[in-house]
């Protein structure tokens, strides 16, 4: 190899090594202050929070008088015919001529505080983009249904452990478990995209989740390493793949989605969805964090991958928060064993199930940015 | 006029570059002031007071941790390849070995800022980086952290179209090289490695010589030794006690039995990994195979590969000179060459 040919080389690669760290580097989890918070210094982000709720207010009045009750916590499900921002998004989507009905509206209103920039205020993006604001805080917004979603079944086993150990039949058992667990307060109506062993399309389950309005999307997987030795657990939202091993688990996962390019157009809209983002990877961090430091106590040498962004289609199809879990590695012989033993599934029924408590109890704290590690999870609640 | 004679010592504002191998059976340091140690990767904390007074020391580590283990609360904290996260002495032993590593090649009395780039095994890179990062991070002022194989290639050069096979104690690493850093798609880990060498020779001699009387660090001192695979001109033998008295074993057939026992998976995993690269250099890759590593000691091992992938197209398979140093040399010659804004920005 020629010396400027090596030497270019080594530059390419020096560089790689840089960015590989740096991505290293990253803190693991960015717990972001709750807006309520006195150690909150941001004058423009507390002014444009308070000013933009105020004003938002205002607009139900004039747009829809019905929301005129809407003080009370509401479902996500029903947050597109609350939020106005939501319309604006959507009809941005759909035309120039509903935009400008909707600054009409914003212009016609007088400002409540001080002279402000409304136009600029209104400006969904500020509110969007400001990651220091969790809008299902600021909204109050409640959850009233959660989809279990129990991964594979019917012709799908999913991934098969040494002993003949089904993931199909492993996350069932659990998700009963779970909806049981849940239940029992009274307080969430919990439904299974399967409560039987029957085979059903990815497109199936985003469909079941949306037709029943679900406020949170919950999918439960076993994974599978090539080293049998390792057992891992992970918890994925949605989102652009943040390594290679996740996109090739997503595409392992996808498969028979049964989805049509038409449809997934449509899908693919909804990955400006900010609250869906923001409670996504919430919830994630929050079972994640919950499952591995349980779940250690059972398997010393289990390894925490934490929270991780990845495209799978059922995270990206259901309207409602989501996440997808892979609980812990079928391939490990001891842990396929475990997985065969009732009093374990218990186990990590009651870790997920205090996972989902622990995020529905905190739900208006703080954002959780995507990131690859959840165990750090802030626990200033407001 | 007075010539004043510099310093041989490093000043504070000096920078010491290290590279750093962290193995699962021996970790070795190289400095940019010429310094190289290397040490077996254990690390021993005495088990009560009495044990302290014994070894007379609040930490032990390689050979030094071997030899009083029975007084020890023994760690080998890369065993398989991973640090055995939640385990918090595993991860306090990655960090004291780390110093340890440090505090031998760098001066007494020395303030100097430790710049480090550590290579570690390709499946705790891929699982344990942010705790290795962390690890190093007390004793460094900047650090980087890759993927061992990979850090043998840089060192050996072997930058594009090549293959590197890092046979551990804990796993073997594959790593094909092509111009940019490697991704994972690019690596490969096996866990039939050095360490399973010493299970089935184990389990082999105790089969044949139920009588005699050994352990498994003799049994890792005569692979050290004795290890081959394919024929060897004498027979291996060896000294083991047999009721108190020393007696001669030949352990050819299990020497090579147990040596031949990684093969299998090794050969698969550099044809598959061969074959899922661009069939155009497939053929580059396959003439610039590289062992690094311990195994990579093992006698006939090279020609023993280059017949068999020999057999899929046209095969050359050298071994690094420095099979101890490899890894540690590579890491410090990227330290070296890591431009400077790299190390302040980090």
């Amino acid at each position: 190899m020629h010396n400027a040919e090596s030497a270019k080389i080594k530059d390419v690669i020096l560089e790689g090594v840089y960015e590989d760290n740096l991505t290293m580097s990253a803190p693991h989890v960015k717990p972001v202050r709750s807006v309520k918070q006195p150690g909150y210094h941001s004058a423009t982000g507390v002014l444009t929070v308070l000013l933009t709720t105020v004003l938002l207010i205002l607009f139900q009045f004039i747009v829809d008088p019905i929301h005129q009750q809407s003080t009370n916590p509401v479902a996500f499900s029903e947050m597109a015919s609350i939020l106005p921002w939501a319309e604006i998004v959507h009809d941005q989507m759909a035309g120039p001529s509903t935009v400008q009905q909707a600054s009409y509206v914003v212009d016609s209103t007088p400002s409540p505080v001080t002279p402000f920039n409304a136009q600029r205020l209104l400006d969904y993006n500020l509110l969007l983009n400001h990651d220091q604001v969790r809008l299902s805080s600021v909204f109050g917004l409640d959850v009233q249904t959660i989809v279990i979603d129990p991964g594979h079944g019917g012709r799908d086993p999913g991934a098969i452990g040494s002993q003949g150990t089904r993931e199909k039949d492993i996350v069932l058992d659990i998700a009963l478990r779970l909806r049981d667990q849940l239940t029992q307060s009274g307080q969430y109506m919990v439904l299974l995209t399967r409560d039987t062993d029957t085979f059903m399309s990815l497109a199936d389950r985003v469909r079941f989740s949306n037709l029943n309005k679900a406020d949170l999307f919950i999918s439960l997987h076993i994974n599978a390493l090539p080293q049998n030795q390792f057992n891992v657990t992970e918890t994925f939202y949605f989102g652009p793949p943040s390594d290679l091993y996740t996109l090739r688990l997503a595409e392992q996962e996808n498969r028979g989605s049964e989805l049509l390019t038409g449809d997934f157009k449509n899908m693919i809209k909804k990955i400006g969805d900010v609250l869906k983002e923001q409670e996504s990877a919430t919830l994630a961090a929050t079972i994640q964090h919950s499952l591995f430091s349980n779940m250690e106590k059972y398997d010393r040498v289990i390894a925490d991958n934490g929270t991780k962004i990845a495209p799978f289609v059922v995270l990206l199809g259901v309207d409602a928060p989501s996440v997808l879990v892979e609980i812990s590695c079928i391939s490990k012989s001891e842990e396929e064993t475990n997985l065969n033993n009732p009093a374990y599934r218990e186990k990590i029924t009651s870790s997920l199930e205090e996972g989902i408590s622990r995020y529905l109890t905190q739900r208006h704290t703080q954002v959780v940015k995507g990131d690859d590690n959840g165990k750090k999870i802030s626990t200033n609640n407001s | 006029m007075i010539m004043v004679k510099k310093s041989a010592q490093t000043t504070a504002d000096e920078k010491l570059l290290v590279g750093i191998d962290l193995g699962t059976s021996r970790s070795a340091i190289s400095a940019d002031n010429g310094k190289k140690k290397w040490v077996k990767s254990y690390v021993g904390w005495p088990r009560d007071f009495i044990s302290r007074k014994v070894v007379g020391k609040a930490m032990l580590f390689g050979k030094e941790a071997v030899e009083h283990r029975l007084s020890l609360d023994m760690y080998r904290p890369l065993k398989n390849g991973v640090i055995k996260e939640g385990t918090v002495r595993d991860e306090e032993a990655v960090k004291e070995l780390i110093r340890h590593l440090i505090s031998l090649v760098q001066p007494s009395k020395s303030d100097s800022k430790i710049r480090a780039v550590v290579g570690v095994p390709a499946e705790s890179f891929k699982v344990n980086k942010v705790a290795l990062k962390k690890a190093v991070a007390e004793f460094s002022e900047a650090l980087f952290v890759v993927s061992e194989p990979f850090a043998v290639a840089y060192g050996v050069g072997a930058l594009d179209n090549a293959l590197v096979i890092d046979i551990g104690a804990g796993t073997v690493d594959f790593c094909i090289m092509h111009g940019t850093v490697p991704s994972e798609e690019d690596q490969r880990t096996v866990l039939t490695a050095g360490d399973y060498i010493d299970q089935q020779l184990f389990a082999f001699l105790k089969e044949r010589y139920p009588e005699a009387d050994f352990n498994l660090n003799m049994i890792r001192r005569f692979k050290e030794e004795h290890s081959f695979v394919g024929t060897v001109e004498k027979n291996v033998e060896v000294e083991i006690p047999v009721a108190g008295k020393s007696t001669a074993h030949s352990i050819t057939k299990e020497m090579k039995r147990a040596c031949e026992s990684i093969l299998p998976a090794m050969v698969e995993s550099t044809l598959e990994l061969i074959a899922k690269f661009d069939p155009e250099y497939q053929d580059a890759i396959r003439g610039n195979i590289i062992l690094a590593g311990g195994g990579s000691q093992i006698r006939g091992l090279a020609e023993y590969l280059e017949e068999i992938i020999g057999e899929y197209g046209p095969a050359k398979v050298r071994v690094v000179e420095d099979p101890l140093f490899g890894g540690a040399d590579g890491a410090l010659e990227l330290a070296k060459e890591m431009p400077e804004e790299y190390w302040t920005e980090l």
